[in-house]
């Protein structure tokens, strides 16, 4: 055993140093043209705030410095229709997407993507091959995943003396864990976390989620909650929490992170249950510099990029090395494991969101959701083209 | 020792095959559910109700379309299913034909895929025993080898598909050997350990049942298990007997046999559209049965009756597939009634998925005939010891009571009806399937009727027999005479009289297809060196004889085999 580890060891330290002189020597050579010719900007579209801040320290930074392509940040929003109406009109300004993989699915069903080979990242430093390495799902035809956020709980730690919240169920039990909750107000995470307080493994949550009669349980759980508060933006519950108006919150794991680091709330993450979702990098149709974007995709996914952004921002790697890698919080210090979504010791029951599921179904369960609900399913079915269900665009870091 | 190892080594090898035979069926059974619009998920993401709606109807009839025409070009024009697998073992006739295991397996394929009320184990087991069959028959092992490497198919299906290896061994030995050898545990636990290995890397499914909490059941509630258990067996009789009679009355059908799997997959897919929940295995159904409050009261009970009719349906009228996954459901179906019931009367409901599992193994085991191995699935599945003791208890009461009622199972009661009769053990069903045509012998006086008295003497006395049968110009059969019975009328001074006037007493004939264990019987009423064999179906054409010896021989060869096989350590 120890032996198969060192050769491994050492087969990865050749296979390092091959890289790096494949980087050093051929990488002008296979990509010779927009960093000679014409040193072409990189114009990326991303989250911004915090997000793209971490982004720009860790990823942007240092690729113009090895490359000398400059890159120019566009603020992105979510959804698509900047995007189709840009291919449409074969006049794309951005050549680098960092997308939902949800979205990123419907993308490149529209053809409003080019496809993306797996082929493109590189090895692990120890020369694990990446299918081995990434998470099961990171690449589709058009995206590669890299990093993972999550849907979490948190609760205020001095809500109950005594005891803590250990179980997702413990959302749903309001005699042990009395007090009012938030949830935002789309079915999404919800409905997961609604029949796995009822036992059910994580593997079958959307076969049970398919049929009326778990839907119907999933909302039978969730109208049984007292004192609830839907939320709709991002920040809602963090504010929430931080004003005592409710003692549990269902949120981005990211804004949690921030309240707790940066503003010094009294919340703790409840991890079991985490509904985790894939940002993918995708490089639109017509894109100007589809090669620069490609060279920078396969820099920001190697494993010590990955790592460098987890240090910055509390998303979890999309490789199993760099997530092994998190270390310290840029600026306070802080231990980035015990914030990381993927890292082992919170993964332990995460739930990966069916991306497919709710691409093909997001509407029927959004109105089946608002109508159980929310008692107004005229309102929201009349603004269907655009639901507040739409709110799944995470927007988690601005 | 060398040769015994040998059959461990063949084991694991057959049990590699069966199990990832059993990876590929179940991938496969998964990925046309999706396709076919068949399993909620796939129904879910089809955004178009009224193609669903026609899918529905359509996969089903298509589905049994196909199946229907697979069946004609198998022998009995059916699926062969487990019932096979222990007829063939338990007779020693062995040798279980690939091309069988391969086109009822596929029938069974089919039949889930399109969404028909059936279960996959079947399949399963009949296409591992099938396997096992022909690693015996490329190593021209001996009858007694290739029982074992049936065993060790079956197991290693069974460990596969519910990732359960005691139960694989158990199920083995339980329901299709019927004995428990050291000769043979070793082969079959050998393969149940190299299924388990491939469906623990290869298929990664959840737990059967999670039970979140150490709940304990209270002390009287295991008598309301035990209850659960002897209604459970009435359960399981009326699944038994519904599948039979909806065979029975499907022959009556003005139907030929290949289309009638079709018009039941189109009323399957009619009734689907009010109750989806019948569609299929039915996993999502036994899920949602051991969940408090998932189904109604009344709903529990209006499932649970159209599930058993579909599956009646869908197997009594030629779908191809199994009994037990039904049986799963049903009987979960059956024991949440149950807890709903208690509820009702003011029980907890904290301990709702106890009565579930009782439900389901009281009603599963009377149905497969094997209590052991649906407590180890249980345990297996679930890792839970207190839901196992408490399945222990609903089985004390059905597997009797339905043993009594109905049969030992559902295999059982098929096989006594195409004759094979197990109820008695299996010397028994040996004896009575062993031929008598493989004892005749011709070596025998036969007389013309015509011939004189004292012309038969003297052949007799020179043939050194005692007894002579009279066969007639068309070589049919009269009677046998003694040699003592001539003397006695030569010296009453009748030697010139035809041997045909000789007084006889009447004895038993035995037809070619008689079984050694009727002969056995015939032999307590008559005294004499042999017994004529007489071809009714050819006007009573006389075959030859069978010796009284060579009877008594052939009881004893095949209890020394039996005993060899069952008792022998290697």
């Amino acid at each position: 055993m120890v032996r198969a580890e060192r050769r491994r060891g050492a087969t990865g330290l050749v296979s390092a140093m091959l890289l790096g002189l494949v980087l050093a020597m051929g990488m002008p050579l296979c990509w010779p043209l927009p960093a000679v010719a014409a040193p072409a900007t990189l114009t990326v579209l991303s989250w911004g705030g915090a997000y793209e801040r971490a982004q720009q320290h860790a990823l942007f930074a240092p690729f113009t410095e090895t490359t000398g392509i400059p890159v120019n940040v566009a603020r992105y929003n979510g959804g698509l229709a900047a995007l189709r109406r840009a291919v449409a009109e074969e006049n794309v300004p951005w050549d680098l997407i960092d997308m939902t993989r949800s979205e990123a699915m419907a993308a490149c069903a529209e053809g409003l993507l080019e496809p993306l080979s797996p082929s493109l990242v590189a090895p692990a430093p120890d020369g694990t091959p990446p299918d081995e390495d990434f998470l099961p799902g990171a690449f589709s035809r058009c995206a590669i995943t890299h990093s993972v956020f999550a849907t979490v709980v948190a609760y205020r730690r001095d809500a109950f003396p005594g005891r803590r919240p250990t179980s997702i169920a413990d959302l749903f039990d309001q005699r042990r864990f009395p007090g009012p909750r938030a949830l935002q107000d789309t079915p999404a995470a919800n409905l997961e976390w609604a029949l796995l307080a009822y036992g059910v493994p994580r593997e079958e949550l959307y076969r049970l989620l398919s049929t009326r009669r778990g839907l119907n349980l999933a909302l039978k759980r969730l109208n049984g909650l007292e004192d609830l508060r839907w939320w709709q933006a991002g920040d809602t519950p963090s504010r929430l929490l931080a004003e005592g108006e409710v003692v549990m919150a269902s949120g981005y794991n990211g804004r949690f992170f921030d309240a707790m680091v940066n503003r010094g709330l009294p919340i703790e993450i409840l991890w079991d249950g985490q509904v985790q979702e894939h940002e993918t990098w995708v490089i639109p149709r017509h894109a100007p510099n589809p090669e620069a974007a490609r060279r920078f995709v396969r820099f920001a996914t190697t494993t010590e990029r990955q790592a460098e952004l987890a240090r910055y921002i509390p998303y979890g790697p999309s490789r199993q090395s760099a997530a092994r890698q998190v270390s310290t919080h840029h600026g306070t210090g802080l231990d980035m494991r015990l914030h990381i979504p993927t890292h082992p010791l919170n993964a332990k029951r995460a739930i990966t969101r069916d991306d497919d599921w709710y691409a093909q179904t997001r509407e029927r369960v959004g109105e089946y959701f608002r109508a159980a609900l929310f008692d107004t399913p005229d309102e929201a079915s009349g603004a269907v083209a655009e639901p507040p269900a739409d709110g799944e665009t995470p927007d988690p870091d601005s | 020792m060398l040769r015994f190892l040998g059959l461990v080594a063949l084991g694991a090898l057959i049990g590699s095959l069966a199990a990832l035979a059993a990876v590929s069926f179940v991938a496969a059974v998964l990925w046309l559910n999706d396709v076919l619009l068949v399993s909620p998920r796939g129904r879910m993401m089809f955004a178009h109700p009224g193609a669903l709606v026609i899918a529905t109807v359509l996969v089903p009839t298509l589905g049994g379309l196909v199946v229907g025409q697979l069946h004609r070009a198998l022998p009995g024009r059916r699926p062969h299913t487990p019932a096979d697998v222990i007829a063939a073992v338990q007779t020693r006739r062995g040798r279980l034909p690939i091309r069988e295991g391969a086109l009822s397996a596929l029938s069974g394929l089919v039949s889930l895929g399109a969404g028909a009320s059936v279960g996959q184990y079947g399949p399963l087991v009949h296409l591992g025993a099938s396997l096992g069959s022909l690693g015996a028959r490329l190593l021209r092992l001996g009858r007694s080898d290739d029982n074992i490497t049936i065993a060790c198919g079956v197991a290693a299906a069974i460990a596969t598909a519910f990732n359960a290896p005691l139960a694989g061994i158990v199920f083995a030995h339980e329901v299709v050997l019927r004995h428990y050898a050291l000769r043979a545990f070793a082969p079959v636990a050998a393969a149940a350990i190299v299924g388990h290995v491939i469906a623990t890397n290869v298929l990664s499914r959840g737990a059967l049942f999670h039970v979140a909490d150490t709940v304990l059941p209270r002390p009287w509630e295991f008598a309301v298990f035990v209850l659960i258990g002897g209604l459970g067996a009435l359960v399981a009789g009326a699944y038994m007997r519904s599948i039979l009679g909806v065979g029975r009355l499907a022959e009556r059908l003005p139907l030929p046999p290949s289309l009638r799997p079709a018009l039941a997959g189109a009323l399957l897919g009619v009734t689907a559209l009010w109750v989806p929940d019948i569609l299929g295995m039915g996993q999502e159904t036994l899920r949602f049965a051991t969940i408090a409050g998932a189904f109604g009261g009344l709903e529990l009970l209006v499932v649970l009756v159209l599930k058993l009719a579909a599956t009646a349906l869908c197997l009594g009228m030629g779908f191809g597939g199994g009994i037990f996954s039904p049986a799963l459901v049903i009987g979960t179906l059956f024991g949440a009634l149950c807890g709903t019931l208690v509820g009702g009367l003011g029980g907890a409901q904290d301990t709702f998925v106890f009565y579930a599992v009782c439900g389901m193994v009281a009603v599963t085991a009377p149905v497969i005939g094997a209590p052991l191995t649906s407590l180890l699935i249980v345990f297996e599945l679930t890792g839970n010891y207190a839901l196992t003791t408490a399945a222990l208890a609903s089985v004390i009461l059905a597997s009797p009571i339905a043993a009594q009622l109905f049969g030992r199972s559902l295999f059982d009661i098929q096989l006594a009806k195409r004759g094979l009769d197990l109820s008695a053990g299996r010397s028994r069903a040996l004896l009575q399937d062993a031929r008598l045509h493989d004892l005749l012998s011709h070596i025998c006086v036969t007389l013309p009727p015509e011939q004189c008295v004292s012309e038969a003497v003297t052949r007799l006395s020179r043939s050194g027999h005692g007894e002579a049968h009279l066969v007639d110009a068309k070589g049919c059969y009269r009677s046998s005479v003694t040699l003592a019975d001539l003397e006695a009328m030569r010296e009453d001074g009748d030697g010139g009289r035809p041997v045909k006037d000789c007084p006889s007493t009447p004895r038993p004939v035995l037809g070619p297809q008689t079984s050694v264990w009727e002969a056995m019987r015939h032999l307590q009423e008559v005294t004499g060196e042999a017994i004529a064999v007489v071809d009714e179906a050819a006007d009573g054409a006389f075959l030859g004889v069978v010796y009284e010896t060579s009877i008594a021989r052939a009881f004893l060869q095949q209890s020394d085999a039996l005993r060899r096989e069952e008792y022998g350590a290697g």
